[in-house]
């Protein structure tokens, strides 16, 4: 794994620079069902091509960022600050 | 050692060695007469120059306590101390070669076959390691030089500094990119250097690229790996007289591998002898080095290259006693050096056999970042194909102008080598095939073939050339190894980096170090373990007088390390409740409260106090080690709320010491004004007050069960406040006290320490916390699972238990009952309050009824101890509040 991830704030950066967060769930209302909060925090969608993540810019702005990431090829198309 | 006419020396083997300027180790060593060089892998067979050019494993020394460096590539320096490996007594004379002798006994795979039983390997490998192998590692902490790492961006990456990488990194540059040239030779030019008819377009071109803007060149440096992301590996050598090694991770955009083709041996019987040296090698000692290499030579060819060699050969006076193609060789014969060479017309004597092999293309970095190697039937070689985007490859690594070579009849004979790293040779081949390892791949893990130091670069095609013949395939079809980096072998101190390890000491360190302080590593902190001033000469009586003055007197303790984080914002408050299981928001200014921190499965993953400063202001600390994860962590939750939140971490500015003990009212009282008494200040509370005149902020909180406070301040008073709340404790009888004092304290109240008691399966209420989850607070992070778990029976339990006899078990000693494996102890200490050893420990639910007996693992035996329901020490909390 060494690609590179384009940081808003400090631009491309090398991949070592940034902890890994999981990918972009959204969380279940707190009333939602057992099933729903147990699909939401144990499972893993790790899907083969572009998924939403997590990075946070450990070594550089300090920030959390979400990127585009493309899981077979390691390309990242993108990445932001999320609303 | 140098002088004037460019002649310095080095030691070999307590030898001195005389070298000229651009002389490498290697070729300083053959002027001065050295033919052996190394002692091969398996059975200690002589063995001399090959390639000269870094891609055998015929040269490896030891060069000033490295080991396994390889002589034709490293410079000689002044000084310098090389020494041979794996030969005893020296190299000419190894007593070890004798088992070559028992090579019967030891085919290719004999370990897989002899060691039937796991006991039989555990006797013979310290023997096997001893007598086969290469280098001994060096000692830990040895050598004076340090390695470094350097990161470096480029547009385009130019690897190899041959003709084509010259000429391409010239192109390139010219059309305006910015271009870094990697280039393993202490000079530009590639095989124009050793090769006469390079003609003068070397030092135009060389010229030409250094005039240009935009161009880095990084010479002595090879590249060992190309990854993921056009990320390359590049290790230098001596990049300043500082540091022996410089890894550098050089991303580039672009990739052009021009790293050329490079020639290997071919099989015959005694191919290994001492003095059969390949044609380039022969090249560069004549050109490069102005050496003479023999007197009398026979040269083995197929196509130019035969009579290119043999021009620089007459040139240098080398007398030529025959010249023959490569079918019509048989073997070579000599005994520590090749004194004849026998072919289909007749015997020559010779002290030299210039071999001129095949050109294989050095693609080794295009097969790893992907490329497919195919077989081209018409230029004889492995050729890459569909290269990945953003790496491109020019000159005879393509296969351009490679010469279609007819190898020799494989004569299958126990002396004919293919590999010379492992020793393995043409007959081992055929062996291990007809044993059903006739798969390129399964071959090569069986016999170790391509596996040594030169990772294939020597064996590769030949060794697919037996393949197939054996198994009637086309090379085609029989395919090549798959290619993986480091290629060629990196030092490990290269990629481990500076010895440079960040170390984080607290503001009163130095008064520490005064006091005595043994210490103790946490995370990158030092914290004293226990002080060794006073009367006490062992760490146990150190510890038991660090107790005692903390029950009776009282002590301080630098907790500095604590992760310390202002949390300041409109909706703090909703924040801590939304992250903390405890609820915060209902939390009175001038309170502290104690809460757990759980992921959305429950798990306790930090734990620590927080105290309301004010309406819109808290202030948490968190365990030393867990600092950055919380403070990412609330930081993650916040994203994206909008809510009006400001995080700052304060642990470095901050100062902080635990005062605590039946005197330390009384102490703290001689330096501050602020009301100490319980009911201005009662237990968990806070108030920020000047104490001995720095603003600080009051926790009387009560981690070790007596009355006490944690003082945070700015950490430029650290060393100030710590002495003079010494100072004032000292009528009171005061003692600083370290963390295993601290830890004792902590177990005799049943507190938890969250990563040292919990691990990655605990939660609240396994542990013993179930106050500490709020679930009637409407959403926090872990509450669905927490309430889910909060009806089910837990399947372990964290008990409190007293030991019931004298023994002390160890930290992570199992427990049993009625004989099974139960649970395991997670922390344990004698305990001086109770006279016995008190602990916590997990237990299996069934097991852990309150008042029940277990047996814990002792000294190799069993001891009883029983449950314990409420603290050890002062369980109704008494002595906190006092």
């Amino acid at each position: 794994m060494s690609f590179v991830i384009p940081c808003p704030h400090c631009g491309n950066r090398s991949v070592y620079e940034f902890r890994f967060g999981g990918e972009v769930k959204q969380r279940p209302r707190p009333d939602a069902s057992s099933a729903e909060w147990m699909e939401y925090t144990y499972t893993k969608v790790n899907e083969s091509g572009v998924q939403k993540e997590w990075w946070y810019h450990r070594s550089g702005c300090r920030q959390w960022l979400q990127a585009l990431r493309n899981t077979t090829t390691n390309e990242v198309m993108e990445a932001f600050f999320p609303e | 050692m140098a002088d004037n006419s460019g002649k310095f020396t080095f030691e070999f083997d307590g030898q001195t060695v005389e070298a000229r300027a651009g002389d490498t180790v290697a070729s300083a060593l053959y002027r001065a007469g050295r033919r052996i060089f190394t002692r091969s892998f398996k059975y200690h067979r002589p063995r001399g120059l090959l390639c000269m050019a870094g891609k055998c494993p015929n040269c490896l020394v030891n060069v000033d306590g490295a080991p396994n460096v390889r002589g034709c590539m490293t410079p000689a320096r002044a000084g310098m101390q090389v020494r041979h490996q794996n030969a005893y007594p020296s190299l000419d004379n190894d007593w070890l070669s004798s088992v070559q002798h028992f090579d019967w006994l030891m085919p290719v795979g004999w370990y897989y076959k002899a060691m039937t039983h796991a006991w039989s390997w555990h006797a013979a490998e310290p023997y096997i390691r001893k007598v086969a192998g290469l280098g001994v590692a060096p000692e830990p902490g040895g050598g004076s030089k340090d390695y470094e790492h350097e990161w470096r961006n480029a547009e385009v990456a130019v690897i190899g500094g041959g003709p084509a990488g010259l000429q391409a990194a010239l192109d390139l540059a010219r059309g305006g990119a910015q271009v870094t040239l990697v280039d393993d030779q202490p000079e530009l030019g590639g095989h124009l250097r050793y090769r006469k008819h390079s003609g003068a377009v070397l030092p135009q071109v060389i010229a030409q690229l250094r005039a240009l803007q935009g161009v880095e060149i990084i010479s002595q440096a090879y590249c060992f790996g190309l990854y993921e992301g056009n990320l390359l590996g590049v290790l230098q050598a001596n990049p300043h007289p500082g540091a022996v090694e410089r890894l550098i991770h050089l991303r580039a955009k672009r990739v052009v591998v021009a790293t050329g083709a490079y020639e290997v041996p071919f099989a015959f019987e005694n191919n290994d002898l001492p003095g059969i040296m390949l044609s380039t090698a022969v090249q560069r000692l004549i050109h490069l080095h102005g050496i003479k290499p023999g007197n009398r030579a026979a040269i083995v060819a197929d196509g130019n290259q035969g009579d290119e060699v043999a021009d620089d050969l007459r040139e240098s006076g080398v007398s030529l006693v025959a010249t023959m193609a490569p079918d019509d060789v048989i073997s070579a014969t000599g005994s520590a050096h090749v004194s004849a060479i026998r072919s289909k017309n007749g015997d020559f004597a010779c002290d030299l056999v210039v071999i001129c092999g095949p050109r294989v293309p050095d693609s080794g970095l295009l097969h790893q970042a992907g490329a497919k190697i195919a077989w081209d039937e018409e230029r004889g070689a492995f050729l890459p194909l569909d290269l990945p985007v953003n790496v491109s490859a020019v000159g005879e690594v393509t296969g351009a102008s490679l010469e279609p070579f007819s190898g020799p009849e494989i004569a299958h004979h126990k002396r004919s080598f293919v590999c010379f790293c492992n020793d393995v040779s043409t007959a081992d081949l055929r062996g291990a095939i007809h044993e059903g390892f006739d798969h390129i791949e399964t071959l090569k893990r069986y016999t170790t073939l391509t596996m040594g130091p030169c990772q294939g670069r020597m064996c590769q095609l030949s060794g697919i050339g037996v393949c197939a013949r054996e198994t009637g395939r086309q090379m085609g079809e029989t395919g090549v190894t798959t290619a993986r980096p480091p290629n060629p072998s990196v030092t490990l101190g290269a990629l481990a980096g500076p010895r440079h390890h960040p170390t984080r000491l607290t503001p009163m360190h130095y008064a520490h170090v005064e006091s005595g302080a043994v210490w103790m590593d946490m995370g990158e902190w030092k914290r004293p373990r226990y002080y060794t001033s006073g009367s006490c000469t062992s760490e146990t009586q150190c510890v038991g007088e660090e107790y005692r003055a903390v029950r009776e007197r009282a002590g301080l303790i630098d907790v500095s390390t604590l992760g310390k984080l202002d949390i300041k914002g409109r909706d703090a408050g909703k924040l801590l409740d939304k992250v903390y299981t405890n609820r915060f928001s209902d939390l009175k200014a001038g309170r502290v409260r104690y809460s757990v921190l759980c992921d959305e499965a429950g798990i306790i993953l930090d734990d620590g106090t927080i105290s309301r400063l004010a309406e819109d202001h808290y202030f948490i600390t968190t365990t030393t080690g867990n600092l950055d994860f919380v403070q990412q962590w609330l930081e993650w939750w916040l994203v994206g709320t909008g809510w009006d939140v400001h995080i700052t971490n304060l642990t470095g500015g901050r100062a902080a010491v635990n005062l605590a003990g039946p005197k330390a009212r009384e102490v703290l009282a001689t330096l501050t004004s602020c009301d100490l008494t319980s009911k201005a200040f009662p237990y968990m509370a806070c108030r920020e007050a000047q104490v001995a005149e720095v603003p600080a902020l009051l926790l009387r909180i009560g981690f070790v069960g007596e009355t006490g406070w944690e003082i945070h301040f700015p950490a430029e008073y650290g060393e100030h406040l710590w002495k003079r709340l010494l100072e004032a404790g000292q009528s009171a009888g005061i003692r600083p006290f370290g963390v295993e004092a601290q830890r004792l304290l902590r177990l005799e109240k049943r507190h938890v320490i969250v990563g040292v008691d919990t691990d990655a399966l605990s939660g609240p209420y396994e542990a013993g916390m179930a106050w500490v989850a709020k679930l009637d607070k409407p959403d926090f992070i872990g509450r669905n699972a927490l309430s889910r778990l909060a009806e089910a029976a837990p399947q372990q339990k964290l008990i409190g238990f007293i030991m019931s006899a004298d023994a002390v078990p160890q930290d992570g000693a199992a427990i049993l009952a009625n004989g099974a494996l139960a649970g395991r102890v997670t922390s344990v200490r004698y305990s001086p309050s109770q006279g016995k050893a008190v602990g916590l420990a997990w237990v299996a639910a069934a097991s852990a009824g309150d008042g029940a007996e277990i047996e814990i693992r002792v000294n190799g035996g069993t001891a009883r101890a029983r449950i314990v329901p409420d603290a050890f020490y002062d369980p109704a909390g008494e002595r906190l509040r006092m």
